[in-house]
């Protein structure tokens, strides 16, 4: 009998969580993952020598449950590998990145974990060295244990933002503030929502208490209008929600929008059509629901997998069960976080706003581009616009030029962030010399 | 022994094993990375392998320096230098 | 240029397909007066123009109507873009027809003769002249030949600011189920998903969707051609003057005899160094597929000549694959012109790889043949009659 094989795609807590279970079930699992090192983004993991990064007394317990259930047979790890997607004759190609090299497999299915990406609104200035995501220092802190030199500004919308401070006081190195668009101790009503969910709350309860014993300027209803740069230093302009204008000088600027699934450029849900693949999604990039609903989703998304290869249909009651309480989770933390006031729409920021950081192209650019007798849709935008074309591949524009568009075209049909993207291979740059290199194995 | 190091635009930038070239250049100050081969500024942005912001030259290639493990006497150079820079 | 050819008042033509054809046809009768409707499936661009190489050119062609079609269409885009038109989106070029070893060379040389004949400008150059002009080139070629004049356009930003610049209004995901037709059997308008669209003047440029409006099976078929772009290499594309052409091809062609390739995939070379820094490398000919997506082996394929030619290329990383479903006609040459016994019915379709050169040519000589104007490019090699002699009035 031969035995079904499964690639899973990403080693955080989804991916980790789906090998697992699919082992268990008797299947062949290769589990691909981009980092040098298995954790996702949550679960990060330090350098050699380096203390791991506080994740609650929760999160260690799940980290070992993780991995313990990793140590069986038939898991094959493979770090410092990209997937690119699937091709024209279905095969999935993976970028060996230590290797050089470009490989093909022929899975009977694929678990797509690949998490969440932030969401970062343009603003003047956003595409600056010095500013960052603020999930991109929460990484560098949790791999290295230090926090970066000079003065620190978070800014944006959610809860990551209050979670990442808190951290900062933690290890006595606090931002110089937190400027955060929503006003979430205004809202102690829709926080009682968060009662149901005693995990979250407590954590979150533990950072505000930290910020306020900090002395934490903490900008509440007010956003980041612009970032300028002045010599080394950056000028990051605050407007409040009374309309007042305030200049700071820091040294980095850590944004933050929220969070959306990893997914551009991988293939879509499907049931595998002859020669191709069961293509099953997990954790984040299916849907945003955090860390404890994607080892959930982990086990949800093998269970569905070893289920529809045996042709059956795999709805799992439970799972879904405990997901709607997450889900739960997630709005309420929506609500209480929610923008004081509607933000700009991005069509009517400044004309030299960079929508697209890697082709440079801006609000002007678009609004240039949508004018005339004729609309065009996303996929012209895309292409006759170089919007989303360039290295990133639209992961960080796409959606913000979907919505300008249907904001500067409201006679049109509104176009759409996939528009943009499509998903196509490879779903990240690939080296030449590395598909060259390439073979493909036998057709299975 | 003395810390390994990478050789950051010519220059020595200290790292700890198991590091990636971001991060040590993070530590070391080094904020702006310099330019794409399409002109547009790097820095360290995403943490994540996504954004494509981070770019440096490793050899003949461009590679993300938040993927990308620094190595002792590892030559990286800016994004926007010819593979020449980078030997 | 365009047209002084003025279209009666009112007259009310439909033209189905917003590809770089159909866009063309529709821009020159706007231009001229006409009541322009333009319906397209999907959107402007979607199918094989936006998945073509770009090339607006004659290096490869032997001398005959495709020839003569694609020197009147190069003369098209340059017109174009001095009047502005396609300003900053035409940009002209070598065309480097590169040799390896001494089978190549010899086929090389007759197709230098070749385009010399019909007046191209042409210049041989020796191995080492070939070293100083183009460094990035491997030292393996054993010499080449420059077609001087030859252009690239990009296919969807060209079908772009002719929407933009005749003031045309696409009418998108609209599909066409049939054609109208009278009760003598002459087309009258258009069947939509959306209702009917009533036009005195039908015009055909939707590619393989061209078959089953105008009921051709058999003469059309799909092509795929694979591509890819590489990443911005601002360093090797100083050392690349133009697009490199691989004479491989032309010995292929010259060993089928003029026949149709046996392979089911065929593999071409072409690299062009584009605007932005970028590469732009072909590809494939490929019969029978259906999935406009690449495939790895393909892409592999290509990018390993690729770099046997360009060996800097290897230091590059690939940014996007993709393929287009070209549509071709079943004797080689495109189908141009009036549907016999049908009305006012016209079609323009089947160019497959020569899209993008003859695109706006074959616009505008449809537009002149629908207002009675004898255009210079003689339409007469790519009737449709040749298939259809009557059988569509019936």
């Amino acid at each position: 009998m031969t035995v079904a094989s499964v690639l899973v795609v990403g080693g955080g807590p989804a991916g980790l969580a789906a090998a697992a279970r699919l082992a268990e079930s008797g299947v062949a699992v290769d589990l691909v993952e981009l980092r040098p090192a298995l954790g996702g983004a949550f679960h990060r993991r330090p350098i050699d020598g380096v203390a791991p990064w506080p994740v609650g007394r929760e999160g260690a317990k799940r980290w070992a449950r993780l991995t313990d259930d990793l140590r069986r047979p038939r898991i094959r790890i493979r770090l410092r590998t990209a997937f690119l997607g699937l091709d024209g004759s279905g095969a999935a190609l993976l970028d060996d990145l230590a290797a050089g090299r470009v490989e093909a497999l022929r899975p009977d299915a694929i678990v797509v974990a690949t998490g969440a990406v932030e969401r970062v609104r343009p603003r003047p200035g956003w595409e600056l060295p010095g500013v960052s995501t603020a999930g991109g220092l929460q990484m560098a802190m949790k791999e290295t244990g230090r926090i970066p030199e000079g003065r620190i500004l978070l800014a944006g919308n959610g809860p990551l933002l209050v979670a990442l401070a808190g951290q900062m006081i933690a290890a006595d190195r606090p931002p110089v503030a937190l400027v955060e668009a929503g006003d979430p101790i205004r809202h102690p009503i829709a926080g009682l929502g968060l009662l149901a969910h005693p995990r979250p709350l407590l954590e979150a309860s533990g950072h505000v208490l930290r910020i306020f014993a900090g002395r934490l300027p903490w900008r509440r209803a007010t956003t980041v209008e612009r970032i300028e740069a002045v010599g080394t230093a950056l000028a990051v302009t605050l407007r409040d929600r009374a309309g007042r204008a305030e200049t700071i000088e820091v040294d980095r600027v850590a944004l933050h929008d929220g969070l959306l699934s990893n997914d551009h450029g991988l293939p879509e849900v499907d049931d595998g059509a002859p020669g191709r693949p069961i293509v099953a999604r997990a954790g984040d990039c299916r849907e945003v629901l955090g860390v404890a609903a994607a080892e959930i989703d982990g086990h949800r998304a093998a269970e569905e997998v070893v289920a529809r290869l045996a042709g059956a249909p795999g709805a799992d009651a439970a799972a879904a069960r405990r997901l709607a309480h997450e889900r739960h989770a997630q709005q309420v933390l929506a609500r209480v976080f929610a923008p004081a006031r509607l933000p700009v729409p991005v069509e009517r920021l400044p004309r030299e706003t960079v929508l697209c950081r890697c082709e440079g192209r801006t609000v002007g650019d678009l609004v240039d581009l949508v004018d005339g007798a004729d609309a065009p849709g996303g996929r012209e935008i895309k292409l006759s616009g170089r919007f989303a074309m360039g290295l990133c591949q639209g992961r960080f524009c796409a959606h913000w030029v979907a919505e300008a568009a249907a904001g500067l075209r409201p006679d049109a049909p509104a176009p759409l962030s996939g528009d943009l993207t499509g998903r196509r291979w490879p779903a990240r740059p690939v080296s030449v010399a590395a598909v060259v290199a390439s073979a493909l194995p036998p057709e299975r | 022994m003395s810390a390994p190091t990478i050789l950051w635009n010519g220059r020595p930038v200290p790292f700890r094993p198991g590091e990636s070239i971001g991060t040590a250049l993070g530590a070391a100050g080094v904020v702006a990375f310099g330019h794409d081969p399409a002109g547009r500024a790097t820095r360290w942005f995403c943490g994540v392998g996504a954004c494509q912001s981070c770019l440096v030259r490793v050899g003949d290639r461009l590679v993300e320096a938040c993927l990308t493990p620094a190595s002792d006497g590892l030559v990286v150079v800016s994004a926007d230098r010819e593979p020449e820079a980078a030997r | 240029m365009v047209s002084d050819v003025v279209a009666p008042p009112e007259l009310r033509v439909a033209v189905v397909g917003a590809g770089i054809v159909g866009v063309s046809t529709a821009w020159f009768l706007r231009r001229a007066g006409a009541d322009v409707r333009l319906v397209e499936a999907r959107a402007p661009a979607s199918a094989a123009t936006g998945s073509a190489d770009g090339a607006v050119s004659v290096a490869s062609k032997r001398p005959g109507a495709m020839m003569n079609a694609a020197l009147a269409g190069l003369r098209l885009y340059r017109e174009l873009a001095e009047a502005g038109i396609l300003d900053g989106l035409f940009t002209t070029r070598s065309t480097f027809l590169v040799a390896v070893g001494e089978a190549e060379a010899a086929v090389l040389d007759a197709q230098a003769e070749r385009l010399a004949s019909v007046g191209v400008e042409i210049e041989r150059l020796s191995a080492a002249r070939l070293r100083t002009i183009a460094p990035a080139l491997s030292g393996d070629t054993a010499g080449a030949v420059e077609v001087r004049g030859e252009g690239h356009a990009i296919g969807y930003d060209i079908t772009r600011r002719l929407i933009r610049t005749g003031g045309l209004k696409v009418d998108r995901d609209l599909v066409v189920r049939s054609l109208r037709r009278g009760s003598d059997g002459r087309v009258v308008g258009l069947d939509t998903d959306r209702g009917p669209i009533a036009a005195d003047v039908v015009v055909v440029a939707a590619g393989g969707g061209s078959s089953a409006l105008l009921g051709l099976d058999g003469v059309l078929r799909a092509r795929r051609g694979q591509l890819l772009v590489t990443e911005r290499g601002p360093g090797l594309s100083a050392g690349l003057p133009g697009a490199i052409m691989s004479a491989r091809y032309l010995l292929a062609k010259a060993n089928a005899n003029g026949a149709e390739p046996v392979s089911s995939r065929g593999y071409g070379l072409v690299i062009d160094p584009l605007r932005t820094g970028q590469f732009l490398v072909g590809g494939t000919r490929e019969n029978d597929a259906d999935r406009a997506v690449a495939d790895l082996e393909a892409i592999a394929h290509v990018l390993a000549d690729a770099v046997a030619l360009v060996p800097g290329l290897a230091g590059l990383r690939l940014l996007r694959t993709f393929a287009g479903l070209r549509t071709a006609v079943r004797d080689g040459l495109p189908l141009v012109g009036r549907i016999p016994g049908a009305g006012d019915l016209w079609v323009a379709t089947g160019f497959e790889g020569d899209g993008i050169c003859l695109g706006p040519l074959m616009g505008r000589a449809v537009a002149d043949a629908i207002l009675g104007r004898h255009g210079d490019l003689d339409l007469a090699p790519f009737d449709p009659a040749r298939f259809v002699s009557g059988r569509i009035a019936a």
